[in-house]
């Protein structure tokens, strides 16, 4: 679901870009509000979690891969505005060191999977949890609603990439950019979300946040304020960290991923703007790591973005001012 | 004898004395109360003269900037003297093992073995305290940033990534480099030195100077706050005081020190290090030298000196 450079016209990148602005402004003026100050650390570790769940590519029908997002499961622990920062900076992330999504179109999809996804993934779950009680209710939730967020997610994704040949295109009809119409685009995008990205999502979720609950009660902006025993949480991200080769099983590309020859072959065409666009050449390219065996590559990128989220929140913490709450009385 | 009725008279006239006495004494009491009281009541001129002082504003940017950047120092000094976590290997190995990391990381011609290094810092900086990991990001951020704009020209000839791979290597050296210092006891690094058959006395040079920084740190600033007390208004004559802070401190430095070696002398110091006594190895060690040897195999290979 990474909208790749050059696949969006630069001013459909730029207004997701600006869009983005004041989402990101109160997303963070709301972070700062809402969570304490000690749980940062805790928000670095569930992006990691988005960051691995994302390394984990799927076969879906019809040749492309797709992967979960875990936006939902971050929004249920600590709010969707806290979701919103963590995914918005594991996708930039991704998008400066790997490659992996465009840097132009990084507007878009944090709109896709950072705010669209943990927004609607968040209000199912608020509203089945109201519904059925327990932690019954609350799994419930978190399966519906992290399905729901992920098509929504899938669907703007496809909406974007669709809109691209009826606005951008040359004198004989030729796409500037993604050559799929919406008959195309909607299709191909759902047809895999529905099924089995969307299975994965939920798999991924429930199994994390049941994981936490039973394991780490206080993991989340609910649990007590008085520093949390990370261990088992740091345990099952290594364990991801060291199953997440199994991601290179899935051959082929994502759809709407493709290089730009696949592309050429599949439509008979280069689009011109697709192929005279602006690249930004990545550190180490879609998670490999110069001549070292691909599963070496990517565990070695999956520490490296794991270890630089985590670290990005605990220095976030640190910046932030210690706040005190001088109701509670003293233990 | 005395006649008993002269005696009573006698007596008499004391009482009536010693009256008067008391009545004069109340009175002259009151008169000299009620003269203070006069005298409150009136302020002297010179004491009710009102005050326009305000002295001229002076530049103290000397003063308070080397007090500022003294403190700043002596916070990071005392920050950490550096605590070796569980999984640490011991100081000596520790030593051998950061010069091997920075010699493969400035010899590498790609980046994986950067990258790989890149992947340690990064995960030996997770479990570093709050104040240190700000300052292992502050300092090597910084070295990357200065490396990345030296080598800005590299960019305009075309050579982007050079640019870009000298950054990271810069990042990934000075954040080792941090790492290895805020992570060992500065004891335990002198005696890692010994080890390495250092000389005496370079190593007690260095011992010395580390645990004197911050005892004369806090006397010269001491002597600057002094300083900065006493200079009210303009100071024309301030560049004289640059020099009485200086030798102040020389002079005390001097004593310090002669106290600090008689001290040692006294505990039975004979200028001499015992390597052994320091430096304990650990059990981990061997972990961590199975994975060095793994990691210059591979280092070989990747450079084609190796298996190629």
């Amino acid at each position: 679901m990474h909208i790749p450079e050059n696949y969006l016209s630069p001013s459909t990148c730029a207004v997701f870009d600006v869009v983005m602005l004041p989402i990101w402004a109160r997303a963070i003026k709301k972070v700062q509000q809402s969570v304490p100050r000690e749980k940062m650390p805790l928000l670095g570790i569930a992006a990691a979690f988005c960051f691995l769940s994302m390394m984990f590519n799927i076969p879906l029908p019809g040749g492309t891969t797709g992967h979960a997002v875990c936006g939902t499961l971050i929004a249920i622990l600590f709010g969707p505005e806290a979701a919103c920062l963590a995914v918005s900076i594991a996708l930039i992330i991704q998008a400066v060191f790997f490659g992996d999504g465009g840097i132009l179109a990084i507007g878009a999809n944090c709109f896709n999977m950072g705010f669209v996804l943990p927004l609607v993934g968040f209000g199912i779950y608020r509203f089945i949890c109201k519904r059925i009680d327990g932690r019954k209710g609350e799994l419930i939730g978190a399966a519906v609603g992290s399905y729901l967020g992920l098509n929504a997610a899938a669907l703007l994704a496809a909406l974007q990439f669709g809109i691209q040949p009826a606005l951008f295109h040359d004198a004989t009809g030729a796409a500037l950019y993604c050559p799929y119409p919406l008959s195309v685009s909607i299709p191909a995008m759902m047809l895999g979300h529905l099924t089995i990205a969307g299975l994965a999502e939920v798999i991924f979720t429930v199994g994390i946040l049941a994981f936490l609950r039973s394991a780490v009660p206080s993991f989340g902006i609910e649990g007590s304020s008085e520093k949390a025993q990370t261990a088992p949480a740091f345990a099952l991200l290594a364990a991801l960290i060291v199953a997440c080769p199994l991601g290179l099983i899935a051959t082929g590309d994502a759809w709407g991923e493709w290089g730009l020859e696949d592309l050429a072959q599949m439509v008979g065409y280069e689009p011109a703007g697709l192929a005279s666009g602006w690249e930004w050449s990545a550190f180490m390219p879609d998670y490999s790591v110069g001549a070292l065996p691909e599963w070496v590559g990517y565990i070695v990128s999956a520490i490296i973005g794991t270890a630089l989220l985590v670290i990005i929140f605990r220095l976030a913490a640190g910046a932030m001012k210690p706040t005190v709450d001088f109701d509670t009385p003293a233990h | 004898m005395e006649d008993p009725h002269t005696q009573q008279s006698s007596h008499a006239q004391q009482s009536s004395r010693a009256k008067q006495d008391s009545r004069a004494q109340q009175d002259s009491r009151t008169e000299r109360h009620s003269h203070a009281q006069q005298q409150t009541r009136e302020l002297p001129s010179w004491l009710a003269a009102e005050q326009d002082y305000e002295p001229q504003t002076d530049r103290s940017s000397f003063v308070q900037k080397s007090a500022l950047s003294i403190a700043a120092v002596l916070r990071q000094l005392r920050l950490d003297d550096g605590t070796s976590a569980r999984f640490s290997p011991s100081a000596p190995l520790k030593l051998v093992l950061l010069v091997l990391a920075l010699v493969a990381n400035s010899l590498s011609r790609n980046l994986m073995v950067t990258l790989i290094l890149l992947a340690c810092v990064l995960v030996r900086a997770l479990f570093l305290n709050r104040s240190a990991l700000a300052r292992v990001v502050a300092v090597s951020l910084g070295a990357a940033g200065l490396a990345f704009i030296i080598s800005l020209p590299a960019i305009l000839l075309g050579q982007s990534t050079s640019a870009v791979r000298l950054g990271v290597k810069a990042l990934v050296s000075t954040g080792l480099a941090m790492e290895v210092a805020l992570t060992t006891p500065a004891s335990q690094l002198t005696g890692a030195l010994r080890s390495f058959k250092v000389p005496n006395l370079v190593i007690m040079t260095i011992d010395l100077t580390l645990r004197n920084i911050v005892l004369l740190g806090e006397r010269a600033l001491e002597t600057l706050i002094a300083l900065n007390l006493r200079s009210v208004g303009k100071d024309s004559d301030k560049r004289s005081s640059i020099g009485g802070v200086g030798g102040t401190l020389f002079i005390r430095a001097s004593v310090s020190a002669q106290d600090t070696y008689d001290a040692m002398v006294c505990r039975g110091f004979d200028g001499t290090y015992d390597p052994t006594s320091r430096t304990t190895f650990r059990r981990i060690d061997l972990l961590w030298v199975g994975s060095t040897i793994l990691l210059a195999l591979l280092f070989l290979h990747l450079e084609g000196i190796l298996f190629a």
